[in-house]
Formats: C-alpha cells, sequence, structure tokens
C-alpha cells in the first residue's frame, strides 16, 4: 500500500532542486522490505523529516522515536500524502527490513508516511554526510552522537532545516513549517500584515515586542 | 556591464536544471513591468532582471569525502585593500517609525527612541543580491551573495550622534541552487539600538520585502547621561567603541548565508578617534585614514570547486570549513605600507576557524602587534602581543598558545597598530595564521627561515613614505579611555554551553537538558536599567570552543575559570586576568573548560536580544537563546511567566500526557 503511494502521486520537485546528484539516489529498503530510490521515490517533491536512529540503540533513539510520534499526531493530515518521516538506521548490518519492522511495529509506529529505512552501508554513510554536511563532519558519524537532530527537506520548495530532536513538541513543529513558507508574494504579505497586527497589540500591551514568528 | 550581459545569455538559457530560462526571464520582467505600476514592491528587482544576469551556479560543485583541495593559485598577486565606503543617499519612500508595510517594508516593532534620533543623518541602502567576486587573479569569478552585490559588504563609516537608518533589502533570488537561504535579519554587531533593528534570529524577511535598521549610533547610558562634548550626541562618551561589522543572522540559515557573503564592516568615529590623524580636540591621534592607514582586516576561509565547464565560473563549495584563508575577499594578497604606524581592524567572520595571528619579521622572528581595542572598545592602556611578555592570548592550559600570537575566534575584533617603521625599505613582512591552507604554488619571494607559504595570510611590501603619504602619527598614548565603574549587579545568572549526545544547547540553572533556539520565548527576563552578572561556562567537557556573542551591550569580565577554577580576576594584583581580558567585549571565547563571570547593563531600550555561541555552525544547531529587556514590573512578570521551559521531565511529561490522551 505504502509503495503503491509513493508510486502513484506525482510530486514536483522545484525546479532549482540539486536532485539525486545531491541526495543520492540509492537503494534503500522499507520496514516492508520495498526497494526504493533515496531521491526518486522519498525526497523528490515533497517535504520530510529525516532522523537517524537503530533498533537496539537504548539511548535516545526511543525518546526521539516518542517524538515524532506525538508529532505525528500534529501533522496526520499531511502524513503520508506531502509530508513524510524517514528514520534512517546507522547499524544496517543489524536492522534487516525484519528487524525495523518489529521496531516499528513494537512502537506503534507502523505509521502511513512513515518508513524505516536500511540499505548498504557505503549508502548509507554517504546519506548521512551528504544530509548533515554543514554540520561538523565527524559528528554524526559517532554512533554516540547520532540522534541530535531531525533534518526537514521540502525538495518542493527547495529549502532545508533542521530541529533539535530534544526541544519541545511546539519548536519542532514550528521548524517543520518554516520549511513549508507562503508560497507567493501575496500569501507573504498577507503573513506580514497579520503579524504587524499582533506586534501594535503586543507594543501596547508589553511595551515591546513579546511575540515571534508565529501568529 | 553589457559585453557580460552578452556573454551570460547563452549560458541563462543552457542551464537547464538551473533556475531559470531566458524565456521566463522575459515572463517575470513583464509581469514586474506590468506590477510596478500598481505596485512598487509586487517584484523585486532580481525578479525583474533575472537575478542581475547572473545564473545560479550548478549544483556540481558539493562537499566530498575526503574534501577535495581548492585550484592551486599564486600567492601575492592580489592587493589587499579595504572595502569601498557605501556613499549615503535619500531613501524614497522616507523612513518611518512605524513599519511602511504599503510599501513593502517587513513587519517590525515601531522604532524606539525615533523622536530623539530622528530624522536619521544619514541613510543608506543595502540590497542584498547575488553577484560575482574574484577571490583571486587565477580565478574566474564566484557566485555569491553581497549587500550591493560586493564581498566584502561596502563599509558603513558612521560618527556618534549622527544617527543612521539603514534600508535592507533582500533582493536575492527567489529560488537558488546553493545552500543559502534567501530570508534575512540583519544584525549589526554590537550595537546598542531597539531590538526591531537588532537583526533578531526569528525576524527574518523574505525575498521582495525590505526593512529600515535604525541605528541611533549612540554611546550607551541614554537614560543617564545628556549630551556629551564634541558633538558626539547623547550616552556616556565612555562607552565608546568603533569596530562593529553586520551580518545575516537568519536562524539555521547563518553559516550558509555569511559563507555566501552577507556581512560587512560598520565604524563608527567619534571626537577621540576622529578618522583622521590631525591633531584635533580630544583625538588620540591613532593611524586614522580609512583605507590608507587605518584598514579593516576581514578574515574567512573558503574552498573552492574547479572552473565550471559550463559557466567558466569558480564557484565555492556549499559548505563551511574550507583550505584557502580569504583576507578583505582575496586569497594571500599583498599591501605596499609605508614605513609608519598601521591600524588594523582584523574581524573574524567565521564561519567556524579560530585564528593564532603572528607577524613575521623579515628575519623569521616574531614581531610585535600592539593591540588598542578589543571587540570594537578601545582598552584602557595598549598592550604590546610579542613572543615575551604577552604570549598568546588564549589564558588556557587546554590549547598550545602560539608565541606572540594574537587569537581571534569567530566574531571577535581586535584593532591593532604595527610600525612598519622598524623595518628597512624593501623588507617583507608576513602575517601568519597557525594553521596551513593549500596553496600549490611557491612563494614568488624567498620567505624567512621557518616560515611555510601555506601558513601566510598576508604579504607586507615596506616601502619609503612618500612626501605625498601622511606622515607618521605620533607614539601610541599610555592612556586610551577611562572606563566607567561598574554599577551594583541586582542579579545574577548562568548560561553553560554544552554539547551533549550531539545536541547544542544552552543550560540555566536548574535546567536538566538546556534550551535551544525558541523565537517565541525567552529563555530569562530581564528589567530595565538593572546590572546582572553573568557566568558563561563550557564547564561539561566537549573538546569544542565556544566563543560566546551577547547583544546589545558590552560586558566587562570580572573572572575567568579553567576547568573551574579560577585563573584571573578583574583588578586583583595577586590573580590578574590576562591583560588582554581587561577591555570590554561582545563576544567571550570559551575553550574547552573555560568560563566567564561577566557583567552586564541593560538599559536604554526594551526588546528581545541573543546570547549565543558564534561558531556559526553551533548557532544553527540552535546554541542561542532569547533574553527580553522588559520596560516594567508588569511586563517582567508576564515575560517571567512564559518562560521557555527546557526541562527534561517537563517535556517528558508534555509527550506522555499526550500520548495518555
Amino acid at each position: 500500500m505504502q509503495r503503491r503511494d509513493l508510486l502513484t502521486r506525482v510530486f514536483e520537485p522545484h525546479p532549482a532542486s540539486p536532485g539525486a546528484a545531491r541526495y543520492t539516489n540509492a537503494v534503500l529498503r522499507t520496514q516492508n522490505n520495498e526497494a526504493v530510490k533515496f531521491y526518486d521515490d522519498l525526497i523528490r517533491g515533497k517535504q520530510c523529516v529525516i532522523n537517524f536512529m537503530y533498533a537496539e540503540c537504548h539511548g535516545s533513539c526511543p525518546a526521539v522515536t516518542q517524538t515524532l510520534k506525538t508529532i505525528y499526531r500534529e501533522l496526520k493530515d499531511r502524513m503520508g500524502k506531502d509530508l513524510f518521516f524517514y528514520s534512517i538506521t546507522i547499524k544496517p548490518e543489524d536492522d534487516t527490513p525484519a528487524a525495523l519492522k518489529h521496531y516499528a511495529e513494537m512502537r506503534n509506529v507502523d505509521l502511513p508516511g512513515w518508513y524505516f529505512l536500511t540499505g548498504d552501508s557505503y549508502d548509507l554513510k554517504t546519506i548521512r554526510y551528504r544530509l548533515f554536511n554543514m554540520d561538523h563532519p565527524g559528528l554524526d558519524s559517532d554512533l554516540a552522537l547520532h540522534s541530535g537532530y531531525l533534518r526537514i527537506i521540502n525538495d518542493a520548495r527547495n529549502s532545508w532545516g533542521m530541529a533539535q530532536a530534544f526541544a519541545s513538541n511546539k519548536n519542532i513543529l514550528t521548524r517543520i513549517a518554516w520549511q513549508d513558507p507562503p508560497k507567493s508574494y501575496a500569501e507573504r504579505v498577507a503573513l506580514v500584515r497579520a503579524r504587524q497586527a499582533v506586534i501594535n497589540e503586543e507594543v501596547k500591551k508589553y511595551g515591546y515586542r513579546r511575540g515571534g514568528m508565529n501568529v | 556591464m553589457p559585453k557580460d550581459k552578452a556573454k551570460n545569455r547563452p549560458e541563462i538559457e543552457s542551464t537547464t536544471e538551473g533556475t531559470i530560462s531566458r524565456r521566463n526571464v522575459l515572463k517575470i520582467g513583464a509581469a514586474a513591468g506590468a506590477a510596478s505600476v500598481l505596485a512598487p514592491n509586487m517584484f523585486t528587482t532580481n525578479e525583474a532582471l533575472g537575478f542581475q544576469g547572473i545564473p545560479e551556479p550548478p549544483v556540481r560543485c558539493v562537499n566530498t569525502v575526503p574534501a577535495t583541495p581548492s585550484p592551486a593559485h599564486h600567492p601575492f598577486v592580489d592587493e589587499f585593500l579595504a572595502p569601498f565606503p557605501e556613499i549615503d543617499r535619500p531613501l524614497s519612500p522616507p523612513p518611518t517609525e512605524f513599519p511602511n508595510l504599503g510599501a513593502g517594508e517587513a513587519d517590525r516593532a515601531p522604532h524606539q527612541r525615533w523622536a530623539q534620533f530622528a530624522p536619521a543623518h544619514f541613510t543608506y541602502e543595502m540590497s542584498a543580491q547575488v553577484g560575482l567576486h574574484k577571490f583571486h587573479s587565477d580565478y574566474s569569478p564566484t557566485y555569491i551573495w553581497g549587500f550591493n552585490g560586493k564581498y566584502p559588504a561596502p563599509a558603513l563609516l558612521q560618527r556618534y550622534g549622527k544617527s543612521t537608518i539603514v534600508r535592507f533589502r533582500n533582493n536575492l533570488p527567489v529560488s537558488t541552487t546553493t545552500f543559502g537561504r534567501n530570508e534575512i535579519t540583519i544584525h549589526l554587531h554590537n550595537g546598542h539600538h531597539g531590538s526591531e533593528s537588532d537583526g533578531f534570529a526569528g525576524d527574518w524577511f523574505s525575498t521582495g520585502f525590505w526593512k529600515d535598521n535604525h541605528y541611533p549610533n549612540c554611546y550607551a547610558g541614554l537614560d543617564a547621561f545628556g549630551g556629551s562634548p564634541g558633538g558626539n550626541g547623547p550616552g556616556d562618551p565612555r562607552e565608546k567603541m568603533g569596530s562593529f561589522w553586520f551580518h545575516d543572522h537568519r536562524a539555521e540559515f547563518t553559516l550558509n548565508n555569511n559563507v555566501l557573503g552577507l556581512n560587512g564592516m560598520y565604524i563608527v568615529y567619534d571626537s577621540t578617534d576622529p578618522g583622521h590623524e590631525h591633531p584635533s580636540n580630544g583625538s588620540l591621534q591613532l593611524p586614522g585614514y580609512y583605507g590608507v592607514t587605518d584598514f579593516p582586516l576581514i578574515l574567512t576561509d573558503k574552498r573552492f570547486c574547479a572552473p565550471d565547464p559550463t559557466t567558466g565560473r569558480t564557484e565555492m563549495v556549499n559548505a563551511a570549513g574550507g583550505d584557502k584563508w580569504v583576507v578583505n575577499g582575496k586569497i594571500q594578497p599583498y599591501m605596499n605600507v609605508r614605513r609608519r604606524k598601521y591600524r588594523f581592524r582584523i574581524l573574524n567572520t567565521g564561519p567556524t576557524q579560530t585564528y593564532d595571528l603572528t607577524l613575521i619579521k623579515p628575519d623569521g622572528s616574531v614581531g610585535t602587534i600592539v593591540v588598542i581595542a578589543t571587540d570594537a572598545n578601545f582598552l584602557e592602556h595598549p598592550i604590546p602581543v610579542d613572543a615575551g611578555t604577552n604570549a598568546g592570548n588564549s589564558n588556557s592550559n587546554t590549547a598550545p598558545i602560539v608565541p606572540g600570537g594574537l587569537r581571534v575566534s569567530v566574531a571577535e575584533r581586535w584593532d591593532i597598530i604595527i610600525d612598519f617603521a622598524q623595518f628597512q625599505n624593501g623588507s617583507k613582512v608576513y602575517l601568519k595564521e597557525n594553521r596551513p591552507m593549500s596553496v600549490g604554488f611557491p612563494s614568488p619571494d624567498p620567505l624567512p627561515s621557518g616560515l611555510n607559504i601555506g601558513n601566510v595570510l598576508m604579504q607586507f611590501r615596506v616601502g619609503n613614505t612618500e612626501p605625498w603619504f601622511p606622515a607618521d602619527t605620533p607614539p601610541i598614548p599610555a592612556t586610551l579611555c577611562t572606563y566607567p565603574d561598574l554599577p551594583a549587579t541586582d542579579n545574577t545568572w548562568e548560561w553553560q554551553f554544552t554539547l551533549e549526545a550531539g545536541r547544542f544547547r544552552v543550560k540555566r540553572p536548574g535546567d536538566t537538558i538546556g534550551c535551544t533556539f525558541d523565537p517565541d520565548h525567552s529563555a530569562h527576563c530581564i528589567l530595565r536599567g538593572t546590572t546582572e552578572e553573568w557566568l558563561l561556562n563550557n564547564n561539561i567537557a566537549s573538546g569544542w570552543t565556544h566563543p560566546v556573542h551577547i547583544h546589545f551591550e558590552e560586558f566587562r569580565t570580572l573572572e575567568r575559570y579553567v576547568n573551574g577554577v579560577l585563573v584571573g580576576k578583574l583588578n586583583d594584583p595577586t590573580l590578574p586576568l590576562h591583560p588582554l581580558f581587561t577591555g570590554r567585549k561582545d563576544v567571550s571565547r570559551l575553550e574547552a573548560g573555560q568560563g566567564a563571570l561577566i557583567k552586564m547593563q541593560f538599559r536604554d531600550f526594551n526588546g528581545r536580544y541573543l546570547i549565543h555561541c558564534h561558531n556559526m555552525a553551533h548557532e544553527d544547531n540552535f546554541m542561542m537563546v532569547r533574553w527580553d529587556i522588559c520596560p516594567d514590573q508588569a511586563s517582567l512578570n508576564d515575560c517571567l511567566a512564559n518562560q521557555q521551559i527546557c526541562h527534561a521531565e517537563l517535556e517528558a511529561k508534555e509527550r506522555f500526557s499526550e500520548e495518555v490522551a
């Protein structure tokens, strides 16, 4: 079902998207043992939230999975339609599709639009480096330090962002929203006007602008 | 430019995986033309002009593992020059206290102290836009994002008592193949002004909008001090600052946008430091002609790909971490200097690297650098840094000290004076960085013994002073300024900068997991007019250096710690602070294990400000929190009630309660 979803929907990437040249088109396997191409099937034209984990991790991975699960509820109208979660293993030698399926089922997160992915070790390393290359290269290859960040990509907008996996749910939701900004100038003008109304109220009440980006 | 445009045209058509076809450019251009009749800012200039006619770089120039070295370059080919000063110009529409949304200004709070500082004496326009820049003569041009299309940005030369409006326009491309983000918020580091002009990291505006930043160019202490002598404007003249810089501060993308080039120099003069060398009233008569005897020295590092076969351009790699050290936009430049004193305003724009600079004399020995200002603030007494007495300024037992080295972490500024009169006519002097860069060609000149070409940041060619060149300035005064006494402390606080389990955090007292940047919540609320002591701590073992920057006003360092042990105390003869930490600063460099107790005042303005690690990779990973100055008790109480929560148990509770529900 999930595989069919991926193939039948038409996702348009942003014309400036670096595409497979950046993300690679490595063939990965989902928890349902479906072969998927990393860029063409998973990134192209979609918004997604990516984290790295492994099934036997008992440190922060379960907490990150828990976080994603609560965030999933907030986003469930979009999940599997234009928004996806990808939890990619960093221990492919242990994490077979079956092991990931077990992990997902055990935690009640074998949900539409949420894929647990494994593949060739070299491919996964390449993907990890390409996704986090703004960061210190060594950081995400250290197994103990792998789970700090969620990479948020919106290929339809060619925009990148991230969130810290242990920030508050609201903070993470804000950052997911940041990667899906208003599309047209008119919408942006409307947002600016809406924010200005809030700012004027706040300045009157508190003596300065109190809120941030959210209206 | 018509010649360049003609040259670019076929490339635009052939760039299929780029952003625009020529047809689209024409289409957009026509639309913009029509729109401009209706609303002048409906479409931006770059949409109309097709991004200044400069196609986006191909996506090929990405980081590789292992990193590919940049193309080779010949040392000492390009001349070291100061960024050109920007000319002020009238703004249309004129600046207003409340944002002019109808004309395309982005949302913001009204300017504070508008009545006191309006109309601005000077107004400028700075357009963030695409440009081409040659980092070296051996290189073809590189695609950059620059203010008014230039890197480094045009310099803003200012004067105390003369307020300024800078209209920052976002004319960046609507879509880009680079790793930059076309949403900007410009911070003047470390201006004393309202938070609506402070480039708060969450206040970005997107392509097509503009925002007026109002810089009163005033000394701190407006509430308590009236006008000051010498036409320098209100505030406490003892709070004078000089070498500021402005840069993009967009949350998550500060590194990216600064690597692409969105930063520049902002210098403020007053009667003690007037921007000339005449013996005018109160002048310290330091080397002071901008671009002649007084130069910004802006450091960054870059990595480049081989010239692209389709565009012929040498693109920079879309990532941090370079193998070429760039000084004022040029790789390994030379500078012709006369036998006299020069002032250099060293600024490290990062994004992440710390520099250890030494002056290498023709005989290979270490020369003397006289430090006169730390982070834009004059030291009370100039401090010579040489291989002897003040060897290095790391004040650390965890990092090697380079003898005679001046350590410059990201965003730190060090104003130094080098006296070239000590060298013979025709001799060559070198500025050395401790880490080598890749060069690829040998030095055209024999280098002093022990100096490798990779370590040379730039070369000074010493010549005699021609009669038309300004004569040398008098000796550097023994006293440059006097700091005001620090007021009593109203509150103490602690910020811990930590990297735990891969997560950059800022911890407050009582936080179990620490905070990440949240634009909507303040992590610390402060009543306007109070003074606080903050302990900045990098004491959780991580091995990282965190140059901690505090917006808004300068602080004094009271104490420095290494691994919890007091190593220096202000005005304590038995355990003195390292002299280079005695100056007022706005960046406190915390190497692994280090801590600093600082004292800072919160006065004159209200609003949201930031404290963050200025390693741009760290701040983009949210090692940054917001603190607020509240005008009154009611506002403070409300701020406290809505403070950011950075507590593991509370967050876990939040999650599990949702789970049950």
